[in-house]
């Protein structure tokens, strides 16, 4: 038995403890907003929250986050309306979509470790995020549309 | 002649073994009825359970999903698997008819209530140090544990090695018994730091190097050592790392699991962190300032300031356009989780600073990267995800020659494709 | 030290009710079901609303209900065009519809749809006039439905803001809609005769707009196709063979397996088919438990053909066919298909050998599909790029006719043309047969990287003859590379020359180019060791990728030779005249337009000003795909070599396209920038190798897509005009590694002929010096 909190509720499992995270979140509690892309933590489609740190969940064994708190796509924002959110959907940054959950959840851990990016702290920190649509002008120019607008609020 | 010779060998043999086991015999002490719970005092319990913590009594004596305290642990020596007993007041499988002398006698001398020699594996050679308050009140807390009905398993130590009586062998050769003493000419908290280091957190039972037998090597105390599959880092003037370990960075490493400027506690190291957090927080201060003059860090605050510039330089390396298959493998892999650019975050482990990353081992660095950091050990609540399904041995060896080429100033790991080979056939562990 | 979130937080929104999820090892009884009958990818889970009321469908391509909603069935694959939302602005547009109430539905592979393909850039191209069309009808339709409820004379009414007018009246389309009464229907001749608006009066072409599919794409609820789940379904992972053609199972041994929890068991899969010769299928309660059993499987295979095939020997088979005289295909580019002459006659000639690397489609999404049998019909939900192409095989593949398979629409989680090869689905739906219960089969990274339909490598061989003067008289193009569509497409999809060859035409696309070179022979040549080890796929932009590296670089070294300004070279060549005019509707001014945007791009870009050391910029242009559907390019390099390193960093790609009307600007401007940035990945970063019949590189550990890291500065600027709609996907894809090569070339004086371009081969110019 695995117990640890997703988007602020607990949940209990008795999922295999080696399962990663990612099957977890998918298959076994119904998550399907993490993605599956590379399975060996490269591309960065499948990062979510454990302890507001972005992490790749398809190489995080489920006993890994024993006593956790799990977040993903679905809980960054009880509206879906954070502003990596917001920006992502005024510049309209998606193309197929696949990667976005991963690379939001990745640029809102970054924006706590880097309130104000700069191009060079964006590609170090997001270049482990995969777009095989390759919307990175976009992603980049959200980010700091996102920063600033958080920054401007502090 | 000869006949007479022969006779005189034969009497100086039995003489020779009856006399060990005049020394080796140890009596049985009687059982007594199962004290009940509430003939000890709750202040008494309580101390006696910060003193277990902090002691990681549980670390050893609970199996991986098992009852807390109810043995079963595996503990794999050179000499075969032992595994932990049931220190619960359970009265047929547990400890619930000891007296207290027969538990003080346990942590005193290692010896078990009916006589038999404990294995080293339990660290009587530094519980031997409490005082008998301290092993009272741990008395204390352990029987008023919940009981727990669990059989010891069977160790696998081989003949003749599993004759317990052989262990006074051991003792005799390595083993004083003793309570701390102090050294008059340091400090209160230098002495107090000793205490809970030398004795109940037996600390030089994982740091300081063992020998043939596997008694740790006094002239050597916490000079490193293997444990489990990882390195206990030297804790003495030879630790590797470019920031000198403070009383500062210990007492933030011991209390939260993280350190700034050396990463993050991982491995057997994780539990202690856990351990000593229901200590008092003089008590972990005493610990760092019995560390910190053993390792000699003060005086080395400019070779810190130094190492950390270096570091923020490194951390650039490799980020930004890149060609070289390493470089591109820590940016993606890495970098997302590692890099910190302006100003170090201890969420944000430092590479060009971590201890793994400098030891003159690359064990740790090749552990974590394979299995990970839990959310439990480590920086509390994160996760360090493990490669190892996806990284083959050749990827993990580049990512760690890599840092240690653009991290440190270090000489080169040798053999780090076989030494990948051989950790992930360990396997991850407990 | 920021401080960590606790265990407690109570900031959370969602209930702190504990709740238990079990493995399901016992049964496979997963409580959720997520499949979809057609998908509308602006809702959350992607569930079109039901109609509300009694529907208006005066043709198949829209219906409108009594709350005014009018629904538009795309065909198209939503894989991150927003093809649904262009698509449903061409129609609304004409319709004169309110866009706020028009949603999109992603439909099925029912019959009726005709052709369903996404592909080729085709998609507006195609879907223009048609939906244009069908908008006229439903607002004539409309108007005389609301005429007849005001008591109007028709002529008198107008349609606006999803509402007949006359005079100040005004009745909604939803009301209309709701009246039941408009039943008008149109037949497609009827169609094809209905005037379509004057640009002018154009309301929604060509206007900023905000796609449909993006919002549920930032929030995790848009539904793609490994997100489709059953209730009662079993995982499956395939244990791959040693070759992708014929591998024969000898024998297999699952005891190791067994020992992990949830297998179930192995199939072995017999294909009627033979997509996917000497596959086995693990069998499992769980995706984790299919990928470890896989993983401790041992099959044993007699291996087919290719085994033993590396790059070098496809790359060295190709040299072989290219330095012949005769095989291949010539196209039909002249009246006269001789042989142009390279002999004494000619003043100089140069030849040159053009080479790329084997590349991945890499897709994100892994292939996967769901299959089931319902009611006698099998489903298959999955995201797909060519239905029309797959059903088939399917029903061949399941023995049954082809009305008992139907395919699901999914998003697609990147298509990049994978997914026009739909060779995925036919595991999926054998084992649901063999099984009797639906399985949900995914592959792995590495399973979808060794099963790729990759592009092939290819080597081309160009030549060109100058008179005295300088003046071209001659060029020859010999291309070779495996052919997907002879593989995957089958000889009904190739192209036929006049004497009756059959060659492939995306393999050669962008070779038959709008210069004037005097007497010019291009030749198609397949290479048939490709096509017998691995089955060529269709990648962005397919045979233009690897045809306009070779043309591009090959026109910038003939500019060399004669001393001219690569400009100024391709302009003069590109003189609109004789097979180069252009002809409407699609081709309209012809090698003019390529001009134009050669011009523009040069001048936007700085063509002609001093840079400093070791700095060039580079020229490329193409016409995107196909001679019938030309899309006009022209993209400018800058770029940096450091002598030291060899490496080469892109500091700023411009592009000019005139790809005639824009119907969605800002998607357009998307499908440029990726398609540039896809071109800069395969010139620079990406490619694989052969070894053993297989590529060696299965993901991300040593396989290196282009990063945000690489990304250069792009800009973007599209030439306005009135003609007709071309395709955006592909073009930009064919223009950047040509136009980097030139700027090399212009930095340091080295000619590089081979993409992916490594630091070692600018090194090894640079010492050949």
């Amino acid at each position: 038995m695995t117990s640890f909190t997703i988007n602020g509720r607990a949940v209990t499992t008795d999922v295999e403890d080696d399962t990663p995270l990612l099957w977890v979140i998918r298959d076994a509690i119904g998550l399907t907003g993490t993605k599956f892309g590379c399975g060996i933590g490269m591309c960065g489609a499948c990062t979510v929250h454990v302890g507001g740190r972005a992490t790749r969940s398809c190489i995080t064994p489920l006993a890994a986050v024993e006593g956790a708190a799990v977040t993903t796509i679905e809980g960054l924002d009880p509206a879906s309306n954070h502003p990596l959110q917001r920006a992502w959907r005024e510049l309209q940054v998606p193309q197929c979509g696949y990667c976005q959950s991963g690379q939001i959840m990745q640029a809102a851990a970054m924006l706590q470790d880097f309130p104000a990016p700069s191009d060079a702290e964006i590609d170090a920190v997001m270049t482990g995020s995969l777009c095989r649509c390759m919307t990175y002008v976009r992603i980049r120019a959200a980010i700091k549309q996102a920063a600033a607008e958080m920054g401007s609020k502090a | 002649m000869l006949k007479r010779l022969l006779l005189g060998a034969v009497v100086a043999i039995v003489v020779g073994i009856s006399a060990f086991c005049v020394f080796a015999w140890r009596p049985a002490i009687a059982e007594i009825p199962q004290p009940a719970r509430d003939s000890f005092a709750p202040a008494l319990v309580a101390r006696g359970e910060v003193l277990a913590s902090a002691g990681y009594c549980a670390s050893c004596h609970t199996a991986k999903g098992g009852k807390p305290f109810a043995g079963g642990y595996p503990m794999a020596t050179q000499f075969g698997t032992i595994y932990s007993t049931n220190i619960t007041p359970d009265p047929e499988t547990g400890i619930g008819k000891w007296s207290e002398p027969a538990f003080r006698r346990a942590m005193h001398e290692g010896v078990s209530r009916n006589g038999a020699h404990l294995f080293p594996a339990f660290p009587y050679d530094h519980f031997t140090k409490l005082t008998d308050a301290d092993v009272a009140a741990l008395y204390a807390y352990f029987m008023t544990r919940t009981p727990v009905r669990q059989d010891a398993s069977d160790n696998t130590v081989p003949f003749p090695l599993n004759i317990r009586l052989l262990q006074a062998g051991w003792k005799f050769l390595f083993f004083t018994p003793g309570r701390f003493r102090a050294e008059p000419a340091q400090s209160a908290a230098w002495n107090r730091g000793a205490y809970l280091a030398e004795g109940l957190s037996h600390c030089g039972a994982c740091h300081t190097p063992r020998g043939m037998l596997g008694a740790e090597i006094k002239s050597r105390a916490f000079a490193g050592a293997p444990i489990d599959g990882w390195i206990a880092p030297p804790l003495d003037n030879t630790n590797p790392s470019p920031v000198p370990w403070t009383q500062a960075e210990l007492v933030a490493y011991l209390s939260t699991g993280i350190s700034r400027y050396h990463g993050t506690a991982a491995g057997p190291m994780g539990a202690v962190p856990r351990g000593l957090s229901h200590l008092p927080a003089a008590d972990v201060g005493a610990i760092a300032t019995y560390f910190a003059s053993r390792n000699g860090s003060a005086g080395h605050d400019r070779r810190g300031e130094a190492a950390i510039a270096k570091a923020m330089a490194a951390d650039k390396v490799g980020t930004g356009l890149t060609y070289d298959p390493a470089a591109r493998l820590y940016t993606s892999a890495c970098a997302s989780c590692h890099y910190n650019g302006r100003q170090l975050n201890p969420l944000r482990p430092d590479l060009a600073l971590n201890s793994a990353v400098n030891l003159d081992d690359p064990t740790n660095l090749i552990r974590v990267i394979l299995y990970g950091v839990s959310a439990r050990d480590g920086a509390p609540g994160v996760v360090m995800p493990g490669f190892a399904r996806g990284f083959t041995d050749a990827d993990v060896a580049r990512i760690a020659a890599y840092l240690r080429a653009t991290r440190t100033g270090k000489p080169a790991w040798s053999d780090l494709e076989t030494k990948v080979a051989t950790i992930r056939a360990q396997g991850q562990g407990q | 030290m920021s401080r960590l979130p606790t265990r407690s937080d109570g900031a959370s929104p969602f209930s702190r009710r504990s709740f238990l999820v079990a493995s399901g090892a016992a049964g496979v009884a997963f409580g959720f079901s997520r499949v979809i009958a057609a998908i509308d990818p602006a809702v959350p889970g992607s569930v079109p609303a039901p109609p509300t009321g009694p529907l208006f469908e005066p043709t198949m391509w829209f219906g409108i209900d009594a709350a005014g909603i009018v629904t538009v069935n795309i065909i198209r694959a939503e894989m991150g065009q927003h093809v649904g939302t262009a698509l449903a602005r061409i129609l609304a547009d004409e319709l004169e519809a309110d866009w706020d109430k028009v949603r999109i539905v992603h439909v099925d592979s029912d019959p009726k749809w005709g052709l369903m393909v996404t592909g080729g850039s085709w998609s507006v191209w195609q879907t223009f006039p048609v939906f244009s069309q069908a908008g006229a009808a439903g607002r004539i339709a409309l108007i005389e439905a609301g005429a007849k409820l005001m008591g109007a004379n028709p002529a008198k009414c107008t349609a606006k803001g999803g509402a007949v007018h006359f005079g100040g009246r005004s009745v909604t389309y939803g009301d209309i809609a709701r009246t039941g009464a408009v039943a008008r229907q149109f037949t497609p001749d009827e169609l094809k005769a209905l005037p379509i608006k004057p640009v002018k009066d154009r309301r929604l072409i060509g206007r900023e707009t905000h796609s449909l599919d993006i919002d549920a794409k930032t929030n995790g609820t848009a539904i793609y196709g490994i997100d489709a789940t059953l209730p009662g379904m079993v995982y499956a992972r395939p244990k791959l063979p040693p070759t992708r053609n014929g591998s024969k199972v000898v024998s297999v041994d699952d005891a190791a397996a067994k020992k992990v929890k949830g297998y179930l068991r192995y199939l072995v899969l017999d294909d009627p088919s033979d997509t996917v010769p000497g596959w086995v299928m693990v069998i499992a309660s769980s995706y984790y438990a299919a990928l470890k059993a896989t993983d401790l499987l041992q099959v044993v295979w007699t291996p087919g053909p290719g085994a033993d095939v590396t790059e070098q020997t496809l790359q060295d088979h190709a040299r072989a066919l290219v330095a012949r005289a005769d095989g291949g295909i010539q196209l039909d580019i002249a009246d006269d298909d001789s042989t142009p002459d390279f002999g004494a006659a000619a003043a100089t000639t140069i030849e040159q050998i053009y080479t790329t690397a084997t590349v991945l489609h890499f897709q994100l999404e892994p292939l996967n599909a769901l299959a089931f049998e319902k009611d006698g019909v099998f489903e298959i939900h999955t995201g797909n790029q060519w239905q029309s192409l797959i059903l088939p095989t399917l029903a061949k593949a399941l023995a049954v006719p082809e009305t008992k398979v139907v395919l699901r629409s999914y998003l697609l989680g990147g298509g990049f043309g994978r997914r026009l090869n739909g060779d995925y689905t036919i595991p999926a739906a054998l084992a649901t047969k063999a099984l009797g219960r639906p399985v949900k089969m995914i592959l792995t990274r590495e399973d979808d990287v060794r099963f790729d339909s990759v592009r092939s490598p290819s080597v081309q061989r160009l030549r060109m003859r100058f008179d005295d003067g300088g003046q071209i008289q001659a060029m020859e193009h010999h291309a070779c590379a495996g052919w997907p569509t002879q593989v995957i497409g089958g000889p009904t999809l190739l192209a036929k020359t006049k004497k009756g060859g059959q060659y492939d035409p995306f393999a050669i696309s962008g070779a038959d180019h709008w210069y004037d070179v005097g007497h010019q022979k291009v030749r198609a040549v397949a290479n048939d060791l490709a096509n017998t080890t691995f089955r060529p796929g269709w990648l962005r932009s397919v045979g233009p990728g690897w045809t306009n590296w070779a043309l591009e670089s090959f026109i910038d070294e003939a500019a060399h030779h004669t001393k001219s300004d690569p400009v100024a070279f391709r302009l003069k060549l590109l003189t609109g005249k004789g097979r180069n005019a252009g002809s409407a509707p699609n081709a309209v001014g012809g090698a003019l337009r390529q001009a134009e945007v050669v011009r523009r791009v040069a001048e936007k870009a700085g063509w002609g000003s001093k840079r400093p050391a070791d700095t060039g910029l580079g020229i490329a242009t193409s016409f995107g795909q196909e001679r019938d559907m030309p899309t006009w390019v022209a993209c400018a390099a800058q770029v940096h070599v450091d002598r030291a390193t060899g490496i080469v960093r892109v500091e700023k790609l411009t592009l000019v396209v005139d790809a005639g009307t824009i119907v969605d600007p800002d998607g357009a401007l998307a499908q440029v920038q990726g398609g540039a940035l896809w071109g800069l990945s395969m010139a620079l970063h990406e490619g694989t190798e052969f070894v053993a019949g297989q590529v060696k590189d299965t993901n991300l550990n040593t396989y290196n897509p282009l990063r945000i890291a690489d990304t250069p500065d792009i800009d973007v600027s599209f030439v306005e005009s009135e003609n007709v709609p071309v395709g955006l996907g592909e073009p930009a894809t064919t223009v950047v590694a040509p136009a980097i090569g030139n700027a090399i070339y212009a930095a340091i004086g080295v000619r590089l002929r081979h993409i992916p371009i490594s630091p070692a081969a600018v090194l090894s110019g640079l010492n050949a010096k």
